[in-house]
């Protein structure tokens, strides 16, 4: 009979998702191609936001999508309408995206010929921030009728992420969303974020947003 | 499920560190699960006999050792459980701290021959 011994491992679960997630950036910085990670609850209108962004911007650069929320093509579909190259993962019931499941989405999308690539992440304002996916800009977004309380009950996705953008403020006068309370809130977790109100069915707001990520793609 | 994507990411660790030491059996696995983290242990231990049912680590052990949120008071250092506490420091009452303890998620030791 062999003696059981204790073998210290003190590794951080976490550790090999980084270092995934560094894998995939150094990838993506190789093929000059820019990754954001998008994430909200369900039905805050990444995919809205992302249809208005690829109008937006897809005269002047490539985009790429990939979806990651739902399991069927719809969103993958809508997106490509846009004028976007995109691929639907399949997820089924997950709660987060790692970073192994992003870099196989980014190898299927394939983005030797993209500039700018969104990841849109699976609707949870929960667990998906926890994960580094290889992106270089994490971004959240809240719509008006979600409140402006959520910072106070998540504030893990507001803490960590560069932009936070506040959808349907075309609907705004419908809701008691206060403005400036969310910003507020928003800044004593994140004192740095970048915030933009947008609708991404007027298009209201939409450059501020648009001019921060041609910026940004530009600095790195 | 988010605790058992979780659940196979450590078999995944603990297997690369069996292979990597020539481990023959892995009779036990110790976790560290700060009370911060995302994964909750009973969920953790309720989904880990459907990640090791037919795999090597059939009739491997799992512990959990849970590690207290603390955090270190901003204006008088005072070090105390912020959960316990609810963010407020007990003794001058300031909701400023910096976090010591409990968003840890790691895998302690494995016991194995
Ligand atoms: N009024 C209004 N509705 C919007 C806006 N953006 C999205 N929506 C609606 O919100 C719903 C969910 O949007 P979608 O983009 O699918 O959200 P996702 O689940 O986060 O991808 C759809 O019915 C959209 O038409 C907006 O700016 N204003
Ligand atoms: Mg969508
Ligand atoms: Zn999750
Ligand atoms: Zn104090």
């Amino acid at each position: 009979m062999n003696e059981l011994k204790i073998f210290s491992i003190q590794k951080n679960i976490h550790e090999d998702n980084v270092k995934v997630a560094n894998e995939t950036r150094e990838e993506l910085n190789r093929q000059n191609a820019y990754l954001i990670n998008v994430m909200s609850s369900p039905g805050s209108g990444k995919t809205s936001t992302l249809v208005s962004t690829i109008k937006a911007l897809k005269g002047e650069m490539n985009i790429g999508v990939i979806e990651a929320d739902v399991d069927s093509d719809v969103d993958a579909r809508t997106v490509m309408n846009a004028g976007a190259k995109a691929v639907q993962m399949h997820t089924g019931g997950l709660c987060h995206l790692d970073a192994t499941m992003a870099r196989r989405g980014i190898d299927e999308l394939g983005v030797e010929d993209l500039d700018l690539v969104f990841l849109e992440n699976i609707g949870n304002l929960i667990c998906p921030v926890g994960y580094d996916t290889g992106a270089m800009k994490n971004i959240a977004i809240l719509s008006v009728p979600e409140g402006d309380d959520k910072p106070l009950k998540y504030p893990m996705i507001f803490a960590k992420v560069d932009a936070l953008i506040i959808n349907k403020i075309d609907v705004m006068e419908h809701f008691d969303f206060n403005m400036e309370v969310l910003e507020e809130r928003v800044r004593k977790l994140n004192k740095d974020i970048k915030i933009f109100p947008i609708s991404a069915k007027t298009g209201e707001g939409l450059s501020h947003w648009t001019d921060w990520v041609k910026t940004e793609m530009k600095r790195r | 499920m988010h605790e058992l994507g979780i659940v196979y990411e450590v078999i995944k660790i603990v297997d690369a560190f069996a292979v990597e030491n020539n481990l023959i059996k892995v009779d036990k696995i110790i976790l560290e699960i700060g009370e911060l983290s995302q994964a909750i242990p009973r969920f953790i231990e309720s989904c880990y006999p459907a990640a090791i049912s037919e795999t090597a680590y059939e009739d491997t052990k799992l512990e959990i050792i849970t590690i207290p949120a603390t955090g270190e008071c901003r204006s008088c250092h005072e070090v105390f459980n912020i959960i316990e506490h609810r963010k407020i420091c007990p003794k001058c009452q300031a909701e400023d701290f910096s976090l010591i303890s409990g968003q840890e998620f790691n895998i302690k030791e494995v016991v194995a021959y």
